[in-house]
C-alpha cells in the first residue's frame, strides 16, 4: 500500500513545527481527571480574561489612533491597562501558565482580534 | 457485523477492481438509490489496535476511489452495525449527500501552506517607521504615558504586519483562484504561517493550478511553501444546510466547548 | 539525511491526520459506533508518535492478510 496523496515541500521540519503550533493547545474536551480539572479550568478562564483584556487594549489603541482621547484619558487608560497587564502576569504565575498555554483557537471570535 | 465506512460515492455499482482497506479486508459498495457507501468488515479487535495502519489504509482507499468516482470522504472510524445501519444513514442524509456529490463532481482538493519571513518583514516595518517618524520618546513621559506610547507602537506594528500579510495573500490567492471552484483560507494561524489554504480544483485544471503555484513560489524568495494533493475533497464537504445540530459540525472551537461541556460550566471550583 | 526523510513522513502524516480525523463527512448518531472526540485526539497523538515506525513498516509492503482474527 502506498500513499499517493503527494505532499511537496523543501522545508518539512518547519511546516511540522508550524502545524503543531497552530493546533489547538486547549484540548477539545477538558481532561476529566480531577487532578487536571483545575488546571484545565484555570487555562480556560485565564484565556478568556486575557482575551477580554486584549480586546480592551485594542479598542484603546484605536481611540488613540483616531485622536479622540484627551491627555488625561490617555494617562488614566495607561494606568488601568498597565495594572490589568500586571495582574494578568500574576495570575499566570500563580497557575504556572505560560503565554503559549493561553493561545486558544478562537474560532469565530478570532476575527475580533 | 461492524462496517467501517470510507466514503460516499456517486455510484450504486460494485467496485470492480479490488481495493483493500482496514485489516486487509476488501471494500465494497452498499448502494442506495443513485449513490453508495464504501465499507469493509471489521474484525473484533479494539479501535486502538488498528489505528495506525487503519488511518493510512483509510486514506489509501479514498484516494483510489477518487480516481474513478466523485468521493465524499467519511471521517475515520465511522462504524456501523450492519448494512441496515449504513442504509438508514444514507436515507437520512440523502439530500445532503446528493447536493455535495453534485457540487464536488469531478473536483479534487489541494492544500497550500506558506511560511513568510515575519522577522525580516517586521524589521523592515520598524526601519521604515524610524525614518519617517520625527518624534521619538519624550523624556517627560509619565510611566502611564510611556506605557501607552509603547503599546501604540506595538499596535501600529502589528496592524502594518497584518496589512502586509493581506497584500501577499491577495496576490497569491488571485493566482490560485483562477483555477479553483472554491477555496478556504486561514490567514496568519501563527506568526510565521502566513497562509493555510485549501482549494477545490476541477480534475482537468490540476496542471494549470500546479503551474500557478510554481509561479508564485518562484516569485517569492525567502518564503517557504508546502503543496499537497490531490486529495478527496475533505474540506469542502458541507453538511450544515440540512442539519443544524452543533454535534455534526466538523470543527469544534471555543463556542462548542463553552456551550457543550457542561461539566466545565457547572463547576464552582473556579 | 535520515532526519529530513523522517520529517517528510511526519509532514505527510500530519496532512493526512488533519483531514481524516476531523473533516469530510462527520456524522454522529444512534446508529454509529464511533470513537469519541477524545479518543480521536488520542489516536492522532499516538499515530504521530509512532509515525516513523509505521511508515517504515508500510514502505512498499502491501497488507495481504487481516490484522486480527475475525470472529
Amino acid at each position: 500500500m502506498t500513499i499517493s496523496g503527494v505532499v511537496e515541500t523543501d522545508f518539512p521540519e518547519e511546516f511540522v513545527g508550524q502545524m503543531q503550533k497552530s493546533n489547538d493547545v486547549l484540548p477539545k474536551r477538558i481532561d476529566a481527571n480531577p487532578q487536571n480539572v483545575d488546571r484545565g479550568l484555570a487555562k480556560l478562564v485565564l484565556t478568556l480574561i486575557d482575551l477580554i483584556r486584549k480586546l480592551l487594549e485594542k479598542q484603546a489603541m484605536r481611540r488613540v489612533e483616531a485622536g479622540s482621547l484627551s491627555e488625561e484619558e490617555i494617562e488614566r487608560l495607561g494606568e488601568t491597562l498597565m495594572k490589568l497587564e500586571n495582574r494578568m502576569e500574576e495570575l499566570k504565575q500563580i497557575f504556572g501558565l505560560e503565554d503559549e498555554d493561553l493561545n486558544l483557537n478562537l474560532g469565530p471570535l478570532g476575527d475580533l482580534m | 457485523m461492524r462496517l467501517h465506512t470510507y466514503a460516499i460515492i456517486d455510484s450504486s455499482d460494485q467496485v470492480d477492481e479490488p481495493i483493500y482497506g482496514l485489516e486487509g479486508a476488501r471494500v465494497y459498495n452498499v448502494p442506495y438509490c443513485d449513490m453508495g457507501a464504501i465499507v469493509s468488515e471489521l474484525g473484533a479487535g479494539s479501535i486502538q489496535d488498528i489505528a495506525e495502519q487503519g488511518i493510512l489504509a483509510h486514506e489509501d482507499v479514498t484516494e483510489k476511489l477518487m480516481e474513478r468516482f466523485t468521493v465524499l470522504p467519511v471521517r475515520f472510524n465511522t462504524i456501523y452495525d450492519g448494512t441496515e445501519g449504513v442504509l438508514a444513514m444514507m436515507q437520512s442524509y440523502y439530500r445532503d449527500f446528493r447536493d455535495n456529490l453534485d457540487r464536488l463532481s469531478n473536483k479534487v482538493e489541494f492544500g497550500i501552506k506558506v511560511i513568510w519571513p515575519s522577522d525580516r518583514i517586521r524589521e523592515s516595518i520598524v526601519n521604515a517607521r524610524k525614518k519617517s517618524d520625527k518624534k521619538t520618546t519624550v523624556p517627560t513621559d509619565s510611566p502611564n504615558r510611556k506605557f501607552m506610547r509603547d503599546k501604540f507602537e506595538q499596535y501600529r506594528l502589528s496592524e502594518e504586519l497584518e496589512n502586509r500579510a493581506d497584500k501577499f495573500i491577495n496576490i497569491m490567492d488571485m493566482f490560485f483562484s483562477k483555477f479553483a471552484a472554491e477555496k478556504k483560507l486561514k490567514k496568519l494561524r501563527t506568526e510565521d504561517l502566513l497562509l493555510d489554504a485549501v482549494y477545490l480544483v476541477e480534475k482537468d485544471k490540476q496542471g494549470d493550478f500546479k503551474e500557478a503555484f510554481e509561479h508564485i513560489k518562484s516569485a517569492h524568495a525567502g518564503f517557504k511553501f508546502l503543496f499537497s494533493g490531490p486529495w478527496p475533497p475533505y474540506n469542502f464537504v458541507d453538511l450544515t444546510k440540512n442539519t443544524d445540530s452543533l454535534e455534526d459540525s466538523p470543527q469544534r472551537d471555543l463556542f462548542d466547548i463553552l456551550i457543550q461541556d457542561r461539566e466545565l460550566v457547572g463547576t464552582d471550583k473556579i | 539525511m535520515h532526519n529530513i526523510a523522517v520529517k517528510s513522513k511526519d509532514v505527510t502524516l500530519l496532512e493526512i491526520l488533519d483531514r481524516v480525523l476531523d473533516k469530510g463527512v462527520v456524522i454522529s448518531g444512534d446508529a454509529v459506533i464511533s470513537v469519541a472526540d477524545v479518543d480521536l485526539i488520542y489516536l492522532g497523538l499516538k499515530v504521530l508518535l509512532s509515525s516513523v515506525e509505521t511508515m517504515e513498516r508500510l514502505r512498499g509492503a502491501p497488507i495481504t492478510g487481516p490484522m486480527q482474527e475475525a470472529t
